[in-house]
């Protein structure tokens, strides 16, 4: 699964710490998350979906390899 | 995140405070052999192997508790320092704790097969040097 919590979090120009308080998570999880490195729980997705104010299939899309 | 099996967050500097000393004086203790004669006590045992005398279930027997006090320390100390939450515990952490739980146990479980092959009668060991 890729991600564009990056991308959305610069267009909201907020830092990684930011978008932790807000979503009531550690920054080292956000960071995992932008990094590929770890899956957000369907609650946490939907809360940054929620921050983001977008669709949550806009910041995660899947992958063929999820597939597998 | 609510997890009802870990310690508050104040327990962890708690429980550094109490591993660091404790550890360290307890492997001192061990080294040097130190034991006291105030900490001379008898205690209750399940299993006593004397070197030269009988096999014996359930008795008392003489013992330097210094060591064992300073065991009792660091083990519950560092179950303190491991299982008290973080600062901030969240999802990504569980999966952290989760994880290293199963390498823990490998990692038991890898040492308990060891001294199963490995390891054979305590007692033997102990007599050789004499």
């Amino acid at each position: 699964m890729k991600n564009s919590i990056k991308v959305e979090r610069a267009k909201k120009n907020m830092t990684q710490a930011e978008l932790a308080k807000l979503a009531g998570v550690s920054r080292q999880t956000i960071n995992a998350m932008e990094l590929g490195k770890y899956a957000p729980s369907t609650i946490l997705a939907l809360k940054l979906a929620s921050i983001f104010e977008v669709e949550i299939s806009q910041i995660f899309i899947l992958e063929e390899t999820d597939w597998e | 995140m609510k997890t009802k099996y870990l310690f508050p967050n104040k327990y962890k500097k708690a429980g550094w405070f109490m591993l660091i000393p404790s550890s360290i004086i307890g492997l001192l203790i061990v080294i040097f052999d130190y034991e006291p004669n105030f900490f001379d006590f008898n205690v209750p045992a399940f299993f006593i192997d004397k070197i030269f005398g009988d096999k014996q279930i359930f008795g008392m027997v003489k013992n330097n508790l210094l060591n064992e006090l300073f065991g009792i320390l660091t083990i519950l100390s560092s179950l303190l320092v491991a299982f008290s939450k973080e600062k901030n515990e969240d999802e990504f952490i569980s999966k952290i704790r989760l994880e290293s739980l199963v390498w823990a146990v490998y990692f038991n479980y890898g040492i308990l097969l060891l001294s199963f092959i490995f390891i054979y009668d305590l007692c033997c060991l102990i007599c050789l040097p004499f």
